[in-house]
């Protein structure tokens, strides 16, 4: 599974960085997310399609 | 939901109809039953109240809104400078009511230029440095009523600690959070034909005097907050107007204080209804703390919608749209979509794929929105781990009489089984929170201090 975010939708509101914190990094700066890696981690996969679930702007895709 | 009799020319397009009214005191009580009518059929519909306007309370439509970019604004031209639009609010104030609501009744590229200047003082890493100092108020604001056996959670907690806290990131002293707390709060929810109305006029206009004399002071002598981010910035190389720089900072005022205040009260008096939901929250908060956090922004939505005006003719979400039109975008309803949330009348704290809209949608997108979750949260636990069996009491608890700004709470008091103090009284830890706040810079953006404050 590899995950994105798109940097034009996203607006700050961290939901997936609670529902999986090891793959989203929250810019210091104005929270804004971007996944650590493109490639997701096997065990954390479950918890992507979560944070994809819980994004208000949709902004997380999963191919 | 009904079809107008003039379905020719312009009002054609005005349909499918509705009457919404969300200002009457009915709104609040009937408020399940009318969104159930929006979602059975008209998500983005048009009603004849206040000049008309058309009311989006769907998900999806939110989202189309939220993606509209330039074809909706935000813009609040009080001096009819530019198209004349109204902001954020239906109705708009009186006029003479001259302030535009800072950077949410702006639009880009201005609105960019102050969320800017002010996220790195509002991020998550940025509010996360604070907790010690949220946990400092809250534990002195219970210490004041721990040994009683009484508390009124909005008067001697949520009222205090979000509005302490929001002066401090603002740089304003603590010791003047009264004089900003009366009018934040009762601004709010007395209507506006009450003889205390004058009262708070009044006690709104020595806010405004103060913020209008915290800018001039920053100025004079630099010190750390929000109010120094604006002092200082610049769009295209020019200082804004001052009165666009006090609008911003009655917005942070009003952006910080009640609307946290009303989603404690809620969240409390649920919890107090729901004794069992509230030792599993506390037992398993690991796992809960944050879905239960969401869950109660979904179901209270303490900002209930805002305000848009549409910029240009255009079609979105399927609907024809006229330049000038004016538009009600309902978190609040869109929050109760069962398209996107199961069982959307229940409260459930584990509930997952909550996408809710209770900061919005979009580039205009609560910014403190992190602020508002870790006070809501510090203040949750406190109250769970000091005062576990608090039972409110119904018949002192008093809602506000309309929900259309903020769906907030004036008193909500409990009792419970009385406790030990652990320190101070809230006068001396605020003295002591302002010494912290002046000798560590705590109010710096994160950009410049990354430290977490240190108060022992």
């Amino acid at each position: 599974m590899k995950v994105r975010v798109d940097p034009e939708r996203c607006q700050g509101h961290t939901l997936c960085a609670m529902r999986a914190p090891k793959v989203f990094e929250l810019s210091e700066i104005d929270g804004h997310s971007s996944p650590v890696t493109e490639d997701v981690p096997a065990d954390q996969e479950d918890a992507v399609v979560e944070a994809v679930r819980s994004c208000p702007e949709r902004a997380i895709s999963v191919f | 939901m009904t079809t107008a009799p003039d379905d020719t020319g312009d009002e054609a397009r005005k349909q499918p109809r509705v009457h919404f009214d969300r200002h009457a005191p009915e709104y609040r009580h009937h408020f399940e039953e009318k969104t159930q009518e929006f979602h059975g059929g008209c998500p983005l519909a048009w009603s004849d109240t206040y000049g008309g306007h058309w009311v989006a309370a769907g998900n999806r439509e939110l989202l189309a809104f939220a993606r509209a970019g330039e074809k909706l604004s935000n813009d609040h031209d009080v001096h009819g400078e530019r198209r004349g639009y109204q902001g954020i609010s239906i109705p708009a104030p009186p006029r003479g009511r001259g302030l535009r609501g800072g950077f949410l009744e702006m639009d880009p590229p201005e609105q960019r230029a102050y969320r800017g200047a002010l996220n790195p003082y509002l991020s998550p890493a940025a509010i996360k440095r604070w907790i010690p100092f949220i946990d400092e108020v809250t534990r002195a604001c219970l210490d004041e009523r721990i040994e009683s056996g009484r508390i009124d959670f909005v008067d001697d907690l949520a009222n205090i600690v979000p509005a302490v806290f929001t002066l401090a990131m603002m740089g304003i002293p603590l010791k003047k959070w009264e004089l900003y707390n009366e009018p934040a709060h009762a601004g709010v929810y007395t209507p506006p034909n009450s003889p205390e109305m004058a009262r708070v006029v009044e006690a709104h206009m020595a806010m405004i005097k103060d913020i209008a004399a915290t800018l001039q002071e920053v100025r004079a002598t630099p010190r750390p907050g929000l109010a120094d981010a604006l002092a200082r910035m610049e769009i295209d190389g020019k200082a804004p107007a001052d009165s666009d720089l006090i609008g911003a900072l009655a917005l942070l005022i009003g952006g910080g204080f009640d609307t946290t205040t009303a989603l404690t009260a809620h969240a409390l008096e649920w919890l107090s209804e729901h004794p069992a939901e509230r030792e599993r929250l506390s037992r398993e908060r690991e796992a809960l703390l944050d879905t239960a956090t969401e869950e109660f922004l979904r179901y209270f939505t303490p900002a209930p919608g805002d305000g848009r005006t549409v910029a240009e003719d255009c079609e979105i979400s399927g609907k024809q749209f006229k330049e000038g039109d004016r538009l009600w975008l309902s978190w609040a309803m869109a929050n109760r979509d069962p398209a996107v949330f199961a069982d959307p009348d229940r409260v459930d704290l584990a509930r997952g794929g909550n996408r809710h809209t209770a900061f919005g949608l979009g580039i205009h997108r609560c910014i403190g929105s992190n602020v508002a979750r870790a006070v809501f949260k510090r203040m949750l636990l406190h109250v769970l781990d000091r005062v576990p069996d608090f039972v409110c009491d119904p018949e002192g608890t008093v809602h506000y009489e309309t929900i259309g700004v903020i769906q907030g709470m004036r008193h909500l008091p409990a009792t419970f089984t009385p406790g030990r103090r652990l320190g101070p009284g809230l006068a001396e830890t605020l003295e002591t929170l302002q010494r912290a706040c002046d000798e560590q810079g705590l109010a710096e953006p994160v950009t410049v201090r990354k430290a977490e404050a240190k108060l022992r």
